[in-house]
Formats: C-alpha cells, structure tokens, sequence
C-alpha cells in the first residue's frame, strides 16, 4: 500500500503521460523475474572513481577520468570497422521549452553509464536513467527538477544547458540552472535531497556537471556577465551541508586583492565564474579548475590590475579549498578570454602537466604540482589580439606588469579611444566549453577548434551600471565575419602542432578518443569518426539535428556503443549565428543518438 | 427550431461561468509581447539594454508613437537585430518604401513569429500604454508579466520586505 501511494503521489507531482508510463513500469518490473537482475546496485565511492578506467565499458564520471582525458580503450568500433557502424537506437527527450531570453533550450551533457544504465540531463536539469540492455534504449525514470525557467533563463548568458550528472553511493547528483544541487535515487528517480547552492537573484546559474570527489559534490557558477563574484563549493554528500566555498575573486585582506585597483570597487562584481566541471589528482589532493572572464567583459577600464583569479587555471587543496597555485592567461583581459576550460592531467617529458586549451588561442601546459609555466601554442589558424605568448614569463609579450590597463594590441582591443573592435579569435574563443580528449599512446590532444574573429563594439561602464540580474558587459559582439573550426592535435610531448582538420563550421560538441579513432560532431548536424593520428575521415552520420554536445563510448551485453546528445542551444543560436548563417536553418530539438556495429 | 437554440443557450451559458469564474483577462498585447519573443532581447521590463547580443533599445524611454511602433514591429529595424513580423514584408509589401533587394547588408532579420495586423496593433498598444515613459519597474509590473509562480520578481519582493529601496533595473 506504501508503495503503491509513493507511485501515485510521484506520478501526480510529475503530472506527465511519461511519469504515468513510468510508475506503470517499475510496477511490472517484478513481473520479469526470469530477466537477470542488472549489476545496478552497486555503489559509487572514491576509489572506485579512482579506477574508473578501470571499468572498461563503464563511463562514470563526466570527463571519463578524474584527469579528464575522455579516451577510451574498447576497439571493437576501430579503424577497419567504422564503415558499419549505424543507428542502433534513438530516444527524444525532453527540455526544449523557453524560459527567460531563451526561446528554447539544448543539449550540451555527457551521457554517465553504469552496467547498462545510462544517465543523461536535459537543458533545464531533468534527469533520465535509460536501460540500455538487449540493444535498445528502455526509460526507467525521468526526474523532472521543476526548474524555475524565468528565474534562472532570464540570467543565463548562454543558454539553457545542462552538460550532465555525477554518480555517487546509489544517487545521481546533478545541477540546475537555478542553481540546485540535487540527489536523486538511482533506482527509483525520486528526489532524496536538494540545496540551493547559486542564487539566481545575484544573476548565478549553474550549467556544468558535478565534480564528485572524496563524498564531496564539487559545483561551479556561471554568471559572470551578470556582475557575480564567482566561486567553486564543495557540498558533503553524507551531512548534504557546505563544506568549502572558495571565491574566485579575492575578498577584503586576501591575497590578490592587490590586482584589483581602481575607485569602483569592481572586485566585486569581478566574475570569474567557473561553470565547466574540473579535473582532479590524486597524487597532490588538488582540484584543478578553471576560472572565467572578468567583468565587465569588454571594459577592463573599469578593474585595473591583472584581476586574479579570472582568466586563470587554479589548484584547491580537495580537503580545504585553500587555493594552492595559479596561472593567469589573460591578465585584465578587455576581450571575454574565459579559461573555463578543463584541464587535461597528463605525465611527459618528465613532467606533471596540467594542460588546457584556452579561450585567447594559446594551448597552455603548466607544471601541476606547483603551477610553473612550461609552453604555449596558438591553436587557432589566426590570433591578433598579440603576438604571442613569452616563453620565458607565459604572459602575452605584450603584457605590461607597470600597467594597470592593458591595451595588448591596442589596435583590435577595445576600449574608449577604439570603441569598435575587429578582433582573432572571438569572444567565444578559440575554443569554449566542448572538452578535449587525450590519447595515451600517442601523446595527442585533441581540440575541438572555434576558428574565429568577430567584432567587439565598447561601452564604458560606472558603478550605477551595475542592477541586479542586468547585463554588466561593458559592449557585444557582434558577427560579421564567417566562424569556421577544425580538430587540431597537439602533441603533449612536443607542444607542438601535430595534426589539424578544418571544418566548414566551429565545434561546439567535443571530442572522445578512442585507440583507433577520435568522434566529435558539428552544429549542422554531423557525427564524425576521424583516423586517431592523422584525422582523415573515417565515417560520418547526419542526425539531421545540431550536434553541441560531446560524444562518449561504452559497451552492454558485451557490445560498444557510441552516444551522443543532438539539439543544438546554448549560446551559439543567439548570438552568433550570423557567424554561420546556414545553421539558421537547424531546428530545435532534444534527442539521443546510439550507435554500434 | 430547438435544435437551433438550445445548444446557442448551452453556449451561452457556459460562457457566463467562465467568465464569472476567470480572473481578470491579461493585456492581449503582453501576450503578443511574450509570443514574438520580445522578450528576447528587450526583456521582459521593456528596458532592453546591452549584453552578448548588443544593444536593444528601451521601450521605456522610446519616443516612438504608437503608429511609429507599428511600423517597427511590421518592417523591423534596417541594419539591427530587430526583426520584421509581416508576413512578405520586403516581398509582397513593401517596407520603408523599399523592397528586398534594395536593402542588401540592411535587411533586417526575419522575426520569431509573423504576426497578424490585429496582433501587431495589441502589442504596439502595450508598448505605448504599459512600457513607454514608465519609470523603474515594480514588483506589480513583474507579477502582472510573470504571474505568481515564478521566483522572478523575489528581487523585488525581497527588498521590500527589507524596507530598502526597490532593485534599480536598467532602462537604458
């Protein structure tokens, strides 16, 4: 009876046709008696995390590897037989509605798998688990977080994303752009617990996917052209209360406060949001995350001083959040250079890198242990905004330590005395969120590639621009010239360029490497296999929708299968279309693809 | 002869209850305002103003009258973001005296939605009645476009009960 009234009671909070189906099918799953009962109930914890390499056809956390690596090692899908490799089955989800300035939301998650089950989100932070067994894909729960769409759409910059869960215990943890931390059972899709973690009234949102580390949930924050100071915080999944919560712009007495100079107290409403999920490594107990822009974006006149930690890669001590190095790239950056991407961990040369492709066009590798700078390459095929990066410093050549504002290039920045700006590469940057992968055996790393400029036109911003849950921009873009891409590989070895493959548009979704091969996909709709050491084209499908989401790898009953998320959101359709002007014509939507042999 | 009036009658009657029962029927023009995703850009305050997609001009300090507006929303604005929302403008009719090929590099995108002329008049009449020449917004100006379930307008609710002055939002 107990039961039977939680089932209906869900099903009514639900208020779908779908939670009706649902509850109608875990109410026969007893009936399939004879059917083996699937590995599901096993536990997630840190060392299983540890080795989730380990478990070859597992996918367990969001960049496969607390080293963000995203390889992995099943080859039955290889170079000889990718030429068969088809459809296996599809699934529409949910999440397109609108909300806020957004007409409707995308898909930009990695799909999780456990045994069979995959877990995957939508852009408003609805979770579905999906048997996957017996060749085709089975919905066995949708947890639908209710997100407040006009509380949270109305200030996310960049769209309606949600780039997927965290397993841990028997829960999946998973974020919502109004900013909750949410742990849902794994076998019953009901909610166990939830906390507000950003507050969307400070213009805070959350996009990324949890960081799940020593039974701590790892969020980060978006917001930063919303005037936020960001942070990354640490929620103990045991007690569910903070733990750390280390802002990424120093406060009163901290040190760093010293690059924020000025009369407008711009530290805080400095940015700096953090809303890719980092890495982790064991070794030195750090968390290795990037930081965001500063605000506003586009008026470095307002924060004079280098404006740490934005634009920078920073290491946290796992048990306490201390920040224990850094490594700013773009110091008092007037061009929306985010370095929000993840870092890849890595060993060559004798060295403990970490490295990351970042948004000014310059591929990074530091020394992880300590944050020392180790090289630079432009991965772009044009950057103007400077020369280059001085391998001496890691700082552009052109950057002035005696200055308080940097003016780069003057002649592509903007700023009062050049109030429209052409610059290379674009606002969204050489590269954006997409993840990279790394291949092991070879030593690349492969990018997936915005090759951009776009024009930027200036606003001088004063403390009274600066409103609650207000654009705090300091100008825009716009888009007059064509954007293109390519995957380009580096060689981690070397820091040099080792293979590039131009495509007609920017890659918004991702790599994933395998021993053979590498998959990514593009905005207008094609998924792609490419030869792992020299990126000819292997196998290409159409899914008719817009790829803007990574593609991941994993094997049930025996078998691979390759899985990627289509429907093209996020920021691209908004505001840079006009960049690209033949995916006008690619249609919202919200859909699972799997392929196999 | 019956079969005629009694289902007239059942009609009318039904519609009575509704009536009786329905809260206060919202601004046809908001509803307009929400469809052709004005929003958008322009916010849901009319205030518009900068960010990744440049500037979109307030509607709260507009000076454009009622009938200027109209033409706006029909034919958009050439050589910006703001699209037209009449169906072959540029193509079957002509817009600012001009057709399609004539406005090369100026050619105002397409909007959102077409909308018919008694929508566009709805949604030049909000503007004109609701948004222009209106000062900061309010929290009754946040519940009336988001209703009540919605933690949009906490901001302002929040402020209130801390007996500080109302959130400034940008109207520029």
């Amino acid at each position: 009876m107990t039961r039977f009234s939680t089932r209906c009671r869900r099903a009514l909070a639900a208020g779908t046709a779908l939670a009706l189906v649902t509850a109608a099918a875990q109410a026969q799953a007893p009936t399939q008696g004879a059917a083996p009962a699937p590995a599901t109930g096993q536990t997630v914890d840190q060392n299983r995390l540890l080795k989730a390499d380990k478990e070859e056809g597992n996918w367990l956390l969001h960049h496969k590897n607390f080293g963000a690596h995203r390889y992995s090692t099943l080859a039955q899908i290889n170079r000889d037989t990718v030429k068969n490799l088809k459809v296996a089955w599809t699934m529409h989800l949910g999440g397109i509605e609108g909300g806020g300035i957004w007409s409707h939301g995308g898909l930009e998650g990695t799909p999780i798998v456990e045994n069979g089950m995959m877990y995957v989100t939508d852009g408003w932070g609805s979770v579905y688990k999906i048997d996957t067994r017996n060749g085709a894909g089975k919905l066995l729960w949708k947890m639908d977080p209710k997100t407040d769409r006009e509380w949270a759409g109305a200030v996310a910059c960049c769209g309606v994303n949600n780039r997927g869960v965290a397993l841990w215990g028997n829960q999946v943890i998973s974020h919502t752009l109004d900013g909750r931390l949410i742990a849902t059972d794994k076998e019953t899709g009901q909610v166990a617990w939830q906390r507000q973690v950003a507050d969307p009234d400070k213009g805070e949102t959350i996009t990324g996917a949890p960081l799940v580390v020593h039974d701590m949930a790892v969020s980060g924050v978006g917001g930063a052209e919303y005037g936020i100071r960001g942070w990354i915080a640490a929620t103990d999944l045991k007690s569910q209360k903070e733990i750390w919560r280390t802002h990424t712009i120093p406060g009163k007495g901290e040190p760093g406060i010293e690059t924020w100079k000025g009369p407008n107290n711009a530290e805080v409403s400095g940015g700096g949001s953090t809303w890719v999920t980092g890495s982790y490594d064991p070794d030195t107990d750090l968390i290795i995350w990037g930081v965001g822009n500063p605000g506003p974006d586009w008026d470095n006149t307002y924060r004079p001083g280098d404006n740490l930690y934005t634009d920078s890669t920073v290491a946290l001590d796992a048990k306490t959040g201390a920040i224990k190095w850094h490594f700013q790239h773009t110091p008092n950056d007037p061009y929306d250079y985010d370095s929000v991407s993840e870092n890849l961990l890595v060993d060559a040369g004798g060295k403990k890198m970490a490295l990351e492709a970042d948004r000014n066009g310059f591929a990074y590798a530091v020394d992880r242990t300590n944050g020392q700078f180790l090289w630079a390459t432009p991965f772009v095929k044009k950057v103007t905004w400077t020369r280059g990066i001085n391998p001496d410093t890691g700082k552009p050549f052109e950057y002035d330590p005696t200055k308080d504002v940097q003016r780069y290039n003057p002649a592509v920045t903007p700023h009062p005395e050049n109030k429209v700006a052409d610059v290379c590469p674009g606002n969204m940057g050489g590269k954006n969120w997409p993840p990279t992968a790394y291949h092991p055996g070879t030593g690349l790393w492969y990018i997936p590639v915005i090759e951009s400029c776009n024009r930027i036109t200036h606003e001088t911003m004063t403390t009274a621009s600066l409103k609650p849950r207000e654009f705090f921009t300091g100008g825009g873009p716009t888009q007059p010239f064509r954007i293109t891409g390519s995957v380009t590989a580096i060689d981690v070895n070397t820091g040099k360029v080792a293979a590039k493959l131009e495509t007609p548009f920017p890659l918004l979704g991702g790599m994933l490497a395998t021993p053979d091969l590498v998959f990514t996909g593009e905005p207008d709709g094609r998924v792609m296999a490419l030869d792992a050491k020299t990126l000819a084209k292997m196998w290409e499908f159409n899914t008719g929708g817009g790829v803007n989401a990574p593609p991941m790898t994993f094997t049930v009953d025996g078998k691979q299968y390759l899985a990627i998320l289509v429907g093209l959101g996020g920021a691209w359709d908004k505001w840079f279309i006009d960049s690209t002007p033949e995916l006008k014509s690619i249609q919202a939507g919200s859909m699972l693809y799997v392929f196999a042999l | 002869m019956l079969k005629v009036t009694l289902p007239a009658l059942a009609v009318g009657l039904i519609s009575a209850v509704a009536a009786a029962q329905q809260p206060p029927r919202p601004d046809p023009g908001l509803a307009v305002y929400k469809k052709a995703n004005c929003v958008g850009c322009h916010k849901w305050h009319g205030g518009g103003g900068g960010g990744y997609g440049g500037d979109a001009l307030s509607l709260r300090h507009t000076q454009l009258t009622r009938e200027q507006i109209i033409e706006t929303v029909n034919c958009g604005r050439p050589g910006t973001g703001m699209p037209f929302h009449l169906r072959g403008a540029y193509d079957a009719t002509k817009c600012y005296d001009s057709l399609r090929a004539e406005m090369g590099a100026q050619m105002p995108p397409e909007g959102t939605a077409f909308l018919r002329q008694s929508e566009v008049e709805a949604v030049a009449t909000y503007v004109a009645e609701s948004l222009k020449g209106k000062g900061e917004p309010t929290l009754a100006d946040c519940t009336a476009f988001f209703g009540d379930t919605s933690r949009a307008c906490d901001l302002y609710r929040k402020e209130t009960r801390d007996g500080t002055p109302a959130p400034q939002q940008t109207t520029h």
